[in-house]
């Protein structure tokens, strides 16, 4: 049995509201520290919110490889409740990263999507996180439903270098490292710092919730047996 | 092992022979989207060229699933699979017998596609056949690797496997674009650093996936 330890306390509270704090200095610092960028104008900080999810949508797989090894050595279901909680939390991320760039490119380029390498490589991780979902909903037993993931996560991160290098090996509109004023790069990376942050706030609480679902689970089908027989 | 590896790709083969249900089913498809594709072709030489390669290889693709769909489905279906698990054979024999069979119905499929789509795009094709040869021998192994370990998953699911197409096609697509691109500069006589360089990304994501499934197929036959 899955012994998850369940703490809702006065530590959740503080760390919770720690991470509210970051995360509205962030968006107040994108709105109010950084300055307007000249040819696009306030549509430019658009790229403050689309890097953070692009960067999270890469992390969130690059964990949910981590786990499915973790699963596939240790065989114990806590690793894959990290894997789905890096899947649901990455594909919301990927999707983020789609609809920012587009609104970004709607207003840079005068078009809502281009097939350039990185937005194609892009879509494409959205698809691999997509079917992973969709093949873990079609599964019913926890250790299969495991151990499929696992081995389409490892299978899946092999395409990430593809993602990463899609703008250097491949010639597209997508820019790559552009100059920016030094308090353009600070509120960037104080972007980054907030939005990792809430999103491993959000990964240690939904984790929490898939073991208590799984717990749950488990004890239904405890009591059910006992329940037929009375 | 080379006798179980031998002897599980005659299986496949011979089977498939006798029986006739994927292959002509994959070659006529095969035929079928090429001479679609080719009706919307009706462009001038040069955007012909830019064309074929990506045109072709999703062709290959498509069909190419066909086959590589029922490689573990029938198996299962005939009560095989449960003797092919009783024997003291390591999964990774099982694996690369699976992935030979699946390599040359792909490559049988190419024969036929590949002359009928440079035919149809007037693209001259002998004058470089060579690097298509080895181009489509990469796409080949790559395509084969992901496709057999992705339908050993979705036979194990057993419902799962319209899922096939739909995974398989993200994850082989550094493979497919990669092969495409490669065509695409045959086509247009380009044998420069770029083709070269297409090549070499073909070559280590054919290599990766080939290593990974060899790795993990272990994982994906347990029950």
């Amino acid at each position: 049995m899955d012994h998850t330890k369940v703490r809702v306390g006065w530590s959740q509270v503080v760390v919770g509201s720690l991470v509210a704090v970051l995360l509205g200095t962030a968006i107040l610092a994108i709105f109010c520290f950084a300055p307007t960028e000249q040819t696009m104008g306030h549509s430019q900080r658009i790229v403050y919110i689309h890097v953070p999810m692009a960067w999270l949508g890469l992390l969130g797989f690059m964990v949910m490889a981590v786990s499915g090894v973790g699963y596939l050595l240790r065989r114990n279901l806590a690793w894959d409740h990290w894997l789905q909680t890096c899947g649901e939390l990455g594909w919301l991320c990927c999707s983020l990263t789609l609809a920012t760039g587009s609104l970004w490119a709607h207003e840079a380029w005068g078009t809502w999507w281009e097939w350039d390498p990185r937005l194609t490589t892009s879509f494409i991780l959205w698809c691999i996180y997509a079917g992973i979902l969709m093949t873990r909903a079609s599964v019913e037993d926890p250790h299969q439903r495991a151990r499929i993931s696992a081995v389409l996560a490892v299978l899946g991160t092999l395409d990430i270098p593809l993602v990463v290098m899609a703008t250097r090996w491949f010639r597209g509109m997508h820019p790559v490292s552009p100059d920016m004023d030094p308090s353009m790069r600070m509120t960037l990376f104080f972007s980054v710092v907030a939005f990792t942050t809430f999103f491993a706030w959000l990964a240690t609480r939904r984790r929490v919730q898939i073991g208590l679902e799984n717990l749950a689970t488990q004890l239904g089908r405890q009591i059910e047996p006992q329940a037929n027989l009375a | 092992m080379a006798e179980h590896f031998w002897w599980i790709v005659h299986k496949d083969l011979v089977s498939e022979f006798r029986a006739r249900r994927v292959w002509p089913t994959m070659l006529l498809l095969g035929v079928v989207v090429g001479l679609v594709f080719s009706i919307q072709m009706d462009l001038l030489p040069g955007q012909k060229q830019r064309l074929v390669g990506g045109l072709l290889w999703l062709a290959i693709y498509f069909a190419g699933m066909t086959a590589i769909d029922r490689s573990f489905t029938s198996e299962r279906e005939e009560g095989c699979w449960d003797g092919l698990r009783l024997m003291p054979v390591a999964p990774s024999t099982v694996f690369w017998a699976k992935l030979v069979v699946n390599f040359v119905a792909l490559t049988a499929l190419e024969f036929l596609l590949i002359p009928l789509f440079f035919v149809l795009s007037d693209v001259p094709l002998w004058a470089n056949a060579g690097r298509l040869l080895l181009v489509a021998c990469l796409a080949s192994a790559g395509m084969a690797a992901v496709g057999t370990l992705v339908s050993a998953l979705a036979a194990g699911i057993g419902k799962g496997n319209n899922l096939l197409v739909l995974i398989v096609l993200p994850l082989v697509i550094p493979v497919v674009l990669a092969a495409a691109e490669c065509t695409r500069l045959i086509a247009e006589g380009r044998m420069g650093e770029p083709w070269w360089r297409w090549l070499q990304l073909l070559g280590a994501f054919s290599v990766v996936f080939l290593t990974a499934g060899s790795l993990l197929f272990e994982y994906v036959i347990e029950e």
